[in-house]
């Protein structure tokens, strides 16, 4: 059976109506970890699981294409995998379980939390404007810039925003929240460049 | 409304963030000998500072970790942020462990 072959998004119904400019992404793998970035065996075994170094900068994204690390807090990061070469043929929940296993005896908290958020994407020169309508956050392009990720309010409710490339930004919301977010950005869509 | 530059992240609006109320309060080591009097002072009473406040805040809507401001209650002028368990660092507030 395919990954996440029987998940259903909170989104499905409004999707196919959405604006050019925001898309729902498929389900991926999601795991928050946390654990002491001081501690040179905890990176260096999360390193050699993923392939790559833990970020330590506040709100940046660390990885390759399709598997990530956001930097959530100074020990809280969230793994993001979207058929990744190295993790293409494991199973659902695998991600999490081999995380687990390579941390065990050190100091950490690995959770799957894949089924936790949805993901939307926004692209196009509105996205800015769209963003600016929406949250508190300071989109300025020289701020908010490629490679970043932030946590804040995104009309009144909670997400994550990851920058991958000026022009697009990956939206992480809560299921319960994720059909309301993509009500409000469908409207802000259809307001903006007019 | 605040701009309240949170030690990780930055510069943010305030509606990120939650009131913690005063900071370096020191919960009383055997609350069971205080007197009614004096646990009630710990527990209700605070300094109702016209001036430099030192306080608590946390990044609850983003990285959700708790810090200290020392915030002008009259002008709303942050005079400084710091982190849990350091000294305020202008002079004339109040100091960690202070009674
Ligand atoms: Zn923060």
């Amino acid at each position: 059976m395919a990954k996440y072959e029987n998940w259903l998004s909170p989104v499905a119904a409004l999707a196919p109506s959405f604006p050019q400019g925001l898309e729902a992404l498929p389900f991926c793998a999601q795991v928050n970890l946390r654990g002491n970035p001081g501690d040179p065996e905890f990176m260096s075994r999360v390193k050699g699981e993923l392939g790559f170094a833990l970020p330590t900068v506040p709100n940046t994204v660390a990885g390759r294409k399709k598997c990530r690390a956001l930097w959530l807090g100074p020990d809280e990061w969230l793994i993001v995998e979207e058929g990744d070469a190295r993790f293409r043929d494991a199973p659902e929940g695998a991600l999490a379980a081999q995380l687990e296993q390579a941390l065990e005896g050190l100091h950490h908290a690995v959770t799957d939390v894949s089924a936790n958020r949805i993901r939307l994407e926004l692209s196009g020169p509105e996205v800015r404007t769209v963003l600016m309508k929406s949250c508190e956050l300071d989109c300025h392009p020289a701020v908010f810039r490629p490679g970043q990720v932030a946590q804040t309010l995104l009309a009144k409710a909670q997400v994550i925003l990851e920058k991958p490339a000026e022009d697009r930004v990956h939206l992480y919301v809560r299921n319960s929240f994720a059909l309301y977010v993509a009500e409000w950005l469908v409207d802000a869509f259809r307001y903006s460049g007019e | 409304m605040l701009k309240i530059e949170c030690p990780w992240c930055g510069p943010r609006h305030e509606t990120e963030f939650r009131y913690g109320g005063e900071a370096h309060r020191v919960r009383p080591e055997k609350p069971d000998s205080l007197t009614d009097e004096a646990w009630a002072a710990f527990l209700f009473m605070r300094t109702n500072t016209k001036g430099a406040f030192a306080e608590r805040w946390c990044h609850v809507n983003g990285c959700r970790r708790w810090f200290n401001v020392l915030r002008h209650t009259v002008s709303h002028e942050i005079l400084a942020v710091y982190a849990m368990g350091e000294v305020p660092p202008v002079p004339g507030a109040r100091k960690e462990g202070g009674q």
